[in-house]
């Protein structure tokens, strides 16, 4: 009996420590960190808009030129708790000001923080661990002219299990992948393979496209069976569309449709863009007009979701 | 003396048409607004269409938009009573919890068809570029207020 206690008490002491080391927060390998090079300012604008920076980390309603003062605290109100937005502007103090291009690297593509700490995945490096390492050297070349802005957000406000922050360790060993979501195009009719990629680039990578139009598992995980499906909507009312090409659904919608939403905010039927859909559509409005084509093109050859049974 | 007596029967009347109007909406303000915004989602369609090139400009089918848009523009926000949130509507919880910012939304929707109408005229625009500069601001006020008063669908 003595024996049997103390085999389940090892057996404890052991799962706690495997559970301790596998929640430890990870960081890119010396190979890609030896990647990372401090890049151009001007293409980095560019990935700001695509990787929508502006809309969680500048202040609520702000326009312009108040985008780019990125001092946080929006507020997500989402089913695990509210999660605001850090200060990400150039103040060294309460910003990142003082972050090496390594440790943004790290922040952006593993969701660890430079003092070894676990970002919660409302901080989309889901997504942005498909990033390049040249948008990132540029991104963050960007992010250096932006203006400094003093004050720090507010602490997330998150009930338990949800406030142990080493846990999402083990959650990011589930769901923090590298690699495309979908691996080919699903017909290859007419299709441009090089507008295809980028389109794919920009919608899995720093667009984060998915991170609200795929649903989520119990633990708050994409199902990416259902990618880009349609979801309920995580902050607010409603719920977030299916943007496959579903017959009788968004798989209407030609190409130069979609382009032409992401430029102007209007579908075919001239209904408005609503929602948080607005800001994704201004950042899309400030990209080349390829870039929109190159969305519209993998948009139209991934595989259509099929319908949810009520 | 007479006339008066005329006129006061005229607004007697008209009041009374006016109620008994009130009273239809009354019954179902959800389903009067949804006719008003499809009738402006009709008028962007056919003012979007000509802006885009898809459809023939022409004075009339000018006019003709930004009329609709004018008219739902100052009748749409008084159908919006408390409590009808609920059910089939995408009217979103902001729009009572938020009532100033609702009414500010609608403010420039109107502000924006008011400066349409006046450059619409007798006759509607004469030609596409001025419809654009009329119309366009119009068009611009759809997704300020969807974005933060409409649900998400």
């Amino acid at each position: 009996m003595k024996k049997a206690i103390l085999v389940l008490a090892l057996l404890g002491a052991t799962a706690a420590g495997a559970a301790w080391a596998l929640s430890a927060p990870t960081r890119m390998s010396a190979e890609d960190a030896s990647a990372l090079r401090q890049g151009d300012a001007a293409n980095g604008e560019l990935v700001f808009w695509a990787g929508g920076c502006a809309s969680c980390h500048a202040a609520s309603g702000a326009k312009g030129e108040d985008l780019l003062k990125l001092g946080g605290g929006l507020r997500l109100e989402t089913p695990f708790g509210i999660f605001v937005a850090p200060n990400i502007s150039s103040n060294t103090a309460d910003g990142i000001g003082s972050w090496s291009l390594e440790d943004f690297a790290n922040a952006m593509t593993h969701g660890t923080s430079p003092d070894g700490r676990n970002y919660y995945p409302a901080f989309p490096y889901t997504s942005y661990i498909r990033m390049s390492a040249d948008d990132l050297g540029d991104l963050f070349a960007f992010l250096k002219t932006l203006p400094s802005v003093d004050g720090k957000a507010a602490d997330h406000d998150l009930g338990f299990p949800f406030n142990l922050r080493r846990g999402i360790g083990l959650w990011k060993r589930l769901y923090l992948k590298p690699g495309p979501v979908i691996s080919e195009p699903v017909t290859q009719d007419g299709l441009d393979t090089v507008l295809w990629e980028r389109g794919r680039y920009l919608v899995e990578g720093p667009g984060h496209c998915g991170e609200c139009h795929t649903p989520r598992d119990f633990a708050g995980g994409l199902e990416l069976t259902r990618w880009l499906g349609g979801a309920p909507a995580q902050t607010g009312e409603g719920s977030i569309p299916d943007i496959t090409p579903t017959d009788g659904g968004f798989g209407g919608w030609n190409a130069a449709d979609i382009a032409y939403y992401l430029e102007s905010g209007f579908t075919p039927e001239y209904d408005s863009v609503g929602g948080e859909m607005v800001h994704v559509q201004e950042n899309m409005a400030k990209l080349p007009a390829s870039d929109r084509e190159a969305i519209a093109a993998y948009l139209k050859a991934i595989p259509p979701v099929a319908v949810q049974p009520n | 003396m007479r006339i008066n007596r005329k006129l006061g029967a005229f607004g007697v009347l008209a009041g009374l048409c006016f109620t008994a109007g009130m009273a239809q909406a009354a019954d179902d303000p959800v389903a009067v607004r949804k006719a008003i915004m499809s009738s402006v989602g009709a008028a962007a369609g056919l003012g979007g269409g000509m802006m885009k090139g898809g459809v023939d400009y022409s004075p009339a089918a000018g006019k003709a938009a930004i009329a609709t848009m004018r008219a739902a523009s100052l009748s749409f926000g008084a159908f919006f009573p408390e409590g009808t949130g609920e059910g089939d509507t995408g009217a979103a919880a902001t729009i009572w919890d938020d009532a100033d910012g609702f009414a500010a939304e609608l403010a420039k929707f109107s502000a924006a068809t008011e400066q349409a109408a006046a450059a619409s005229g007798k006759d509607g625009p004469a030609d596409l570029d001025s419809f654009k500069a009329a119309f366009g601001p119009v068009m611009g006020t759809c997704k300020s207020c969807h974005e933060t008063y409409r649900k998400k669908n």
